[in-house]
């Protein structure tokens, strides 16, 4: 479901899934709360793959979010459509940062 | 020209993208990439809500899929036999559920915002309960100069 890659010091994760809906958000959510489990606070999540998210997958990244608490960062790149969309629709969008790719995320994160 | 389909799956929420995307096909001709997103969305919202509300997530269970092609619009009823959700939960879903304090990690929502989402993304939205059914109805309406 998820692929991750260590880059100065982020975490980022990528979503090998093209839905991320109600059947697979709890694994999801599990996933990536082991990752900050592990240690990591700085996350950058990688939906470019992902071409359709519904309210459930929604709120598992909120979730995850605040299980990192204020001290982390869970941005979100590579958004776009109908994903990028929800976000603007529910304004989440003013919660996580969108970047258009991971590059610009990773470099917002660890600088 | 209106054309109807009904289709149905297992309340099982590994089997709800199938329908999704059966509908959404079943639009791409009628509506603008935008407002198949739209209609898409608000159909998985409102089987979720099935399945994890009104069956508390039992499978086995049915859940009907009816949609209406028209010219000027798409009709998609969601039809189960679980107990009814009471009026005002549909009533008090709007927009409003969106306008939290971001800065508050605390009243940023987890969860109930499929109906609010149904609300914003669809033109009309209508429950109806009977004694052997439950049924909701959306609309999405056709721009002219989305075709």
């Amino acid at each position: 479901m998820l692929s991750t890659d260590l880059r100065d010091n982020v975490l980022v994760v990528r979503v090998e899934e093209k839905r991320i809906d109600a059947s697979k958000a709890p694994k999801f959510k599990d996933e990536i709360t082991r990752c900050i489990e592990a240690g990591q606070n700085q996350i950058v999540l990688d939906l470019s793959q992902v071409d359709f998210i519904d309210s459930s997958g929604l709120g598992a990244l909120v979730t995850c979010l605040k299980r990192l608490g204020p001290k982390g960062s869970l941005a979100v790149a590579g958004a776009t459509g109908a994903v990028s969309r929800l976000f603007t629709l529910t304004r989440m969008d003013r919660v996580f940062a969108l970047h258009p790719n991971v590059d610009t995320a990773v470099e917002q994160l660890s600088a | 020209m209106v054309s109807s389909i009904s289709l149905s799956i297992d309340s099982d929420l590994d089997k709800v993208s199938l329908l999704a995307r059966a509908v959404r096909a079943l639009c791409e001709d009628l509506l603008s990439p935008d407002d198949q997103d739209a209609v898409e969305l608000s159909l998985v919202e409102a089987i979720n809500n099935v399945i994890k509300h009104g069956y508390h997530g039992e499978r086995g269970k049915d859940v009907q899929v009816a949609v209406g092609l028209q010219a000027d619009q798409v009709m998609i009823e969601v039809i189960d036999h679980a107990p009814p959700m009471p009026t005002q939960v549909l009533d008090n879903a709007s927009e409003d559920r969106f306008d939290f304090d971001e800065t508050d990690l605390a009243d940023i929502p987890e969860g109930g915002m499929g109906l609010a989402l149904i609300r914003m993304n669809m033109d009309e939205v209508e429950y109806h309960s009977s004694e052997s059914e439950n049924r909701l109805r959306m609309v999405k309406r056709i721009a002219p100069l989305s075709r």
